[in-house]
């Protein structure tokens, strides 16, 4: 049996297992779409345009489209720790809201602060039942950084003054795989740049076991929910990537499968924003594209219903995605090679080129002292 | 106009393929800083045609001369540790002597004169070591940034451990960077490897300009029953 029949059986058997358990919502997935009055074509066109992104071939895609109908029956516990709440945003705040949404939705989401009605101790309890009744079975999402200086106190959730530290290894405990959604969950985000005073990291860092890295500021709804999908599909992690991402969505990048990527070999470059060759849209390395040092989907997925993405709309990407972008990226409207380096208020050219300076006043204060120095001779 | 008449050795300090490679690496060495700055900073006005690809055929030579690097790079560190003439290794026990130090430095303040065991000083062969370390360091991450950019072939075969490095490093802007900095130290390395080769042809007659392109070096020849 080749992989891919393998692992469309493995998906099959996956799928008759959920499909045994109770739902959790009273409406099926038809319904709700129906309410929102998403067609049966549309749902089928989504499914198929799912298992590409996944990288399947496409008979997968009723795979998928049976995955979302049993996606009520996997528990999802949503856990926001030191964040902006932008990565929920942009799952949850498209304009015309598409099966993505829907699917976010319908997912048996047991605890997700911005969506929930309960607060304070209401609020606390929901946690702690979900985490015990589904314990080994939840699909656990974080969103945000844990500081973790002075033993995690820079952040407490709650009316019981627990640390993110201390929810975030509880709630890590019973859960079946963990997804970091955003680059603060997967790398500290702009919370963890220096000097970074309340130690924040990424969830990778205080569990012993692997986390998806969903990387981005936010990340695209289709990255996040292509990764729920693969869970209830597959019920495993998808390939990985050097910092634990999803190949299927960040393998490439970003500069790779750019559309301005024809200007960047041919030389043609924005110099300044407004002037013709942005106009012309030409490649925006010149004006601090970091799309050469970043992987992403960003130029194939886009953002917003894939309506547009940075570089689409005239700036480049500053490489939210990738580990430390705030201070690996910066300064974000100049090349990588302009960096103004912290404390000497200069970048790496002028600095090597006041070094070259003194040297060669040194050699020329020796030349000089050579002349004066008298000859040396060979006996 | 004074006449002396003196008798000197011819001595083989330099074998021709060291020579091949010590050329081939400043060859390379300034292509890459040229087409380097380039590529950090394409200045070059576009052509009229967007066929013409600029940037492609800079990062073309950046790279040909990054592999003949990365050749010379292997070859001249297997000939250093294996080569059948020693006179390269002999220099290390200069290296441990801190007399041979003293005496070295003593010799760039115009006092007496160097010490040599082998083809290098002391300081010089520290320096020589550390470019070299440089150059291998160059090599790696610049060899990560080309698996980037040619994913199939030599770029497919060295994917992972480029993703291995880039993950160590902690991410591509940060290769891409060091890369950038290390630059300089072979800038500033080229100006006092050609000032100290020039200035001690002139003062101790050693001319290392002179060998490292014949080969040879010319000592004072002493008869036998004098000694040295």
């Amino acid at each position: 049996m080749d992989t891919h029949a393998a692992l469309y059986e493995q998906g099959l058997a996956r799928i008759a297992s959920l499909r045994k358990l109770a739902p959790r919502k009273s409406k099926t997935l038809q319904q709700v779409m129906e309410d929102h009055g998403i067609t049966r074509r549309d749902f089928m066109k989504w499914s198929a345009s799912i298992s590409a992104m996944l990288a399947l071939p496409l008979p997968f895609s009723t795979l998928v489209a049976e995955a979302a109908e049993v996606a009520d029956r996997v528990p999802l516990l949503w856990i926001q720790l030191a964040e902006c709440t932008g990565c929920s945003e942009s799952l949850l705040r498209a304009s015309t809201p598409d099966v993505s949404t829907l699917i976010f939705d319908y997912v048996s989401l047991e605890y997700q602060e911005t969506l929930m009605a309960a607060a304070g101790w209401q609020a606390e309890e929901n946690l702690e039942n979900a985490m015990r009744d589904n314990h080994g079975k939840y699909l656990l999402a974080f969103e945000g950084a844990v500081p973790t200086a002075n033993n995690g106190a820079f952040l407490t959730v709650g009316c019981k003054g627990h640390t993110g530290l201390e929810i975030a290894k509880k709630a890590a405990e019973g859960a079946a795989a963990i997804i970091s959604v955003g680059t603060c969950a997967a790398f500290g985000g702009v919370q963890a740049a220096a000097p970074n005073p309340t130690g924040a990291q990424g969830i990778h860092t205080i569990v012993d076991r692997p986390v998806i890295n969903l990387g981005g500021c936010p990340p695209s709804e289709v990255n996040i929910v292509g990764t729920l999908m693969y869970f209830i599909m597959f019920g495993k992690l998808p390939a990985l990537d050097m910092f634990n991402r999803p190949k299927w969505a960040y393998g490439a990048r970003v500069h790779d499968n750019c559309e301005r990527r024809g200007h960047f070999d041919a030389g043609e470059f924005v110099e300044e924003f407004g002037d013709q060759a942005a106009k012309d849209g030409y490649c925006l390395y010149k004006v601090g594209c970091k799309g050469p040092y970043t992987y992403n989907n960003c130029p194939t997925e886009r953002f917003n219903a894939h309506t547009s993405w940075p570089v689409l709309a005239g700036h480049g990407c500053i490489g939210c995605s990738e580990p430390d972008f705030w201070d690996t990226m910066r300064d974000f409207e100049k090349p990588l090679g302009q960096q103004i380096l912290h404390g000497l208020d200069a970048d790496a050219d002028t600095v090597g080129a006041v070094i070259l300076g003194v040297t060669a006043v040194g050699i020329g204060a020796h030349a000089i002292g050579s002349i004066f120095a008298g000859k040396h001779e060979d006996k | 106009m004074t006449k002396e008449t003196m008798l000197y050795t011819r001595d083989l300090i330099f074998s021709a393929i060291i020579r091949v490679c010590h050329w081939l690496r400043a060859l390379s060495i300034v292509a890459l800083v040229i087409t380097g700055f380039y590529i950090a900073w394409p200045f070059l006005v576009a052509p009229q045609s967007s066929d013409v690809l600029v940037q492609g055929w800079i990062r073309m030579a950046h790279e040909i001369f990054g592999f003949i690097l990365v050749a010379v790079t292997l070859a001249r560190a297997y000939l250093f540790f294996f080569s059948k003439n020693n006179i390269e290794r002999r220099s290390i026990k200069d290296v441990i002597s801190p007399k041979a130090w003293f005496t070295q430095l003593k010799a760039y303040l115009w006092m007496g004169k160097a010490p040599h065991s082998g083809a290098y000083g002391p300081l010089q062969f520290v320096t020589y070591m550390g470019i070299s370390v440089a150059a291998f360091f160059m090599c790696v991450t610049g060899l990560v940034l080309y698996a980037n950019v040619y994913h199939l072939g030599l770029g497919g075969l060295l994917w992972e451990p480029s993703a291995w490095i880039t993950q160590m490093m902690g991410g591509l802007a940060v290769v891409r960077l060091w890369h950038h900095y290390i630059t300089w130290v072979f800038i500033i390395f080229v100006l006092i490897h050609v000032y100290m080769a020039v200035w001690m042809g002139i003062r101790f007659k050693h001319n290392s300009v002179d060998s490292i392109v014949s080969g040879y070096d010319y000592h004072p020849h002493h008869d036998e029953h004098e000694g040295k």
